[in-house]
């Protein structure tokens, strides 16, 4: 990205900073960091208040500032073991590796199912977490960090929210032991939709399968009365009413198994597990993208090429460097081929800009 | 519900006992009694005195505090967690032979409060989390969770308050500039202590192992006590990596709760039965696994090249 870019991309941030809000908990008890080249160049920063982040955001305008999930008494201080540490937010981040430089954000809603799928089976379900303590934002490129700042979760150390991950992940999930034959004639017992975890998920999944594709897991279920007559055993916990022999039934439902898991955040497990690790500010720009790390009220309305635009600006005319293929944003945009100029609207212009992908079209030469 | 000094007898962490002290001086006696205490640790020796008099009962308490003054001041991290093991043992020892009401003041004193949902015990997951083994029995994803709450078993309970005056015992401030008596009753207890750093684990280089064995033996070496799992897995992975049984008892030798007779066999048997290296997976659910290497077995580290191993273990790869 040459320095007209670089320039217009900070006048740009500088300007959104001025007004933005950012709601950061105890933000005085936080280490920042800042980068332009990376995404940390610097760290070990600290702000006594919001408004002392806000001038300092708007003088020095990075193009990427996070700060720390933990709390410590001297933010500021180095090495880290000098900082005091008070406790940290429970912090996961989701997002999906895909081929190419814009392969990811076509997938960008199949992240967006996996977020909530985590936060209210997972973390409002299982953790028994109150709604008010957690906090979604859009990561501002590829995905979405979920913070999670109940207190009674603050002094977990970095195993113990490993294991949560894992938990997450499904990893060691073995759901046959979910099953046993009890009685005579022996009666396949299993979990009930009722039940909490991971038990009464692989209930409620056969169930939903059954109703929304009968076929799928035999072909016996395409009929009502066999596939109704099988749904209100499961609904008590006995597996049994089919004419299916019971290693059968427990053998076909791994395709449901494989699904009860979040598996897009298995790409960061060190997000949550690393307590010295810094994530995007909420609500702060990306410096590869220009789009927002916003905070998030409805996630199932949230569509980032809307949502997490920077607002206003004018058109802006760009020349394009290399070849850009379609992308789906609010619109269908591109594809583009090389030296293409044209006028984007300004989010446009800055995505593809700071994606290395185009220029200002009045610096050409 | 037994109370007052017999309870802090048996509990000297907690409240009580801290109550039961005031005014008590330290003194010779006393010091002798922790380094009594101490050695017994170190031979995993769990066995208790009768105590008739109170005044008896006082010193054993305080040779609980000046035992933990001893090892603030030393930093030796293997009579430290010698120490954590073998008191948290005589801990479980005790709740076994307790009433309900017992079990639960002494599990109050770590927060471990538990409820009961349908006739079931439960507790709530971060103390959970913070008090439960690394077993593959206690992982998560094995248990019933509810809303923030995980059932449990009463036995259980106790080992979960087990556990957590383990890891109360192995978090000792540091004692800067302690008594006399504490400084000179240290310096006999270093000469009597065994030498456990083992030549192998001092020539490790990074890299050698992948992170998952490293980290166990990193653990290792600042004398933690390791679940069985571990031990397993690192000892068929150390047979397969081509150490003899010698090397490998000398290694175990570090472990708080050593003992040669049981790690012989228990090595040996390993190598008779050819026991196979867990596979990632397997070393996943044991929740021993901590990098993202994606090799499919611990194993196949040797045949990366030293810059994938750096990415590996830098988190980049």
């Amino acid at each position: 990205m040459g320095a007209n870019e670089v320039d217009f991309a900070r006048k740009v941030f500088a300007s959104y900073y001025g007004k933005a809000e950012f709601r950061i908990p105890k933000i005085e008890q936080r280490e920042f960091g800042i980068g332009n080249q990376k995404k940390i160049d610097a760290r070990h920063l600290n702000f006594g208040n919001a408004q002392e982040f806000r001038n300092y955001l708007c003088n020095n305008t990075p193009m990427f500032v996070s700060h720390s999930t933990s709390y410590y008494d001297f933010p500021g201080a180095s090495p880290m073991q000098k900082k005091g540490w008070r406790g940290a937010d429970l912090v996961f981040d989701l997002d999906i590796h895909a081929e190419g430089k814009y392969g990811a954000y076509a997938h960008l809603g199949r992240v967006r199912e996996d977020v909530i799928r985590l936060v209210n089976e997972f973390i409002l379900g299982d953790f028994g977490v109150k709604k008010e303590h957690v906090v979604v934002a859009f990561s501002g490129n590829r995905g979405y960090h979920v913070h999670v700042r109940d207190p009674a979760y603050l002094a977990l150390g970095g195993d113990e929210r490993r294991e949560l991950v894992d938990y997450i992940m499904g990893q060691g999930l073995n759901y046959t032991e979910f099953f046993s034959l009890e009685g005579r004639p022996a009666k396949l017992i299993g979990p009930k939709p009722s039940e909490g975890g991971y038990r009464g998920r692989l209930a409620r999944g056969t169930i939903r399968l059954l109703e929304e594709s009968p076929g799928t897991l035999s072909r016996l279920f395409s009929k009502e009365k066999e596939r109704n007559f099988f749904i209100s055993g499961i609904n008590e916990g006995n597996w049994s009413r089919t004419s299916l022999k019971s290693n059968d039934i427990v053998e076909r439902l791994k395709p449901v198994a494989a699904n009860l898991p979040v598996n897009s955040v298995d790409t960061d497990v060190g997000v949550t597990q690393d307590l010295s690790k810094l994530i995007r500010v909420p609500n702060s720009i990306h410096g590869d993208t220009g789009l927002i790390a916003r905070i998030i009220d409805d996630i199932a309305k949230f569509n980032p090429w809307i949502d997490a635009r920077i607002p206003g600006g004018a058109p802006i005319k760009v020349r394009f460097i290399e070849d850009v293929p379609a992308i789906e944003m609010d619109e269908a945009v591109g594809p583009f081929k090389k030296d293409d100029e044209l006028e984007l609207p300004q989010y446009q212009a800055l995505f593809f800009m700071l994606k290395g992908s185009a220029i200002i079209s009045d610096a050409k030469d | 519900m037994e109370e007052g000094l017999g309870f802090a007898v048996k509990y000297p962490f907690s409240a009580s006992a801290k109550a039961a002290l005031s005014g008590t001086e330290l003194n010779e006696r006393i010091v002798d009694m922790a380094i009594e205490r101490l050695k017994k640790a170190l031979k995993g020796d769990k066995s208790v005195k009768m105590l008739l008099h109170d005044s008896d009962r006082k010193e054993e308490i305080a040779s609980y505090a000046a035992a933990r003054m001893i090892l603030g001041h030393l930093r030796n991290n293997f009579l430290t967690n010698s120490f954590a093991v073998n008191e948290s043992k005589k801990v479980h020892d005790h709740l076994d032979k307790e009433d309900v009401k017992t079990v639960d003041a002494v599990a109050a004193e770590f927060g471990i409060v538990s409820g009961s949902a349908g006739g079931k015990m439960d507790i709530d997951l971060p103390t959970y989390l913070k008090f439960s083994t690394r077993n593959p029995h206690y992982r998560l994803i094995n248990r019933r969770l509810i809303c923030g709450r995980v059932e449990i078993t009463y036995d259980e309970k106790k080992r979960l308050v087990e556990e957590a005056v383990r890891k109360h015992i192995e978090i000792i401030p540091l004692v800067k500039d302690p008594p006399d008596i504490i400084k000179s009753a240290g310096k006999k207890l270093v000469e009597e202590l065994p030498k456990t750093e083992s030549r192998i684990i001092a020539n490790v280089k990074e890299g050698d192992h992948p992170p998952c064995v490293m980290r166990l033996l990193e653990e290792m070496k600042k004398h933690q006590n390791l679940p069985h799992q571990a031990r397993v897995f690192l000892s068929s992975y150390l047979i397969a990596a081509g150490m003899n049984d010698d090397e490998i008892t000398g290694l175990f030798s570090m472990l708080p709760d050593f003992s040669e007779k049981v790690t012989r066999y228990q090595v040996g048997h390993i190598r008779r039965k050819e026991y196979n290296v867990a596979s990632c997976a397997t070393v996943m659910t044991y929740g021993l696994c901590c990098a993202v290497c994606k090799i499919g077995s611990p194993l196949n580290w040797h045949s990366l090249d030293d810059y994938r191993k750096k990415a590996i273990r830098e988190g980049t790869a």
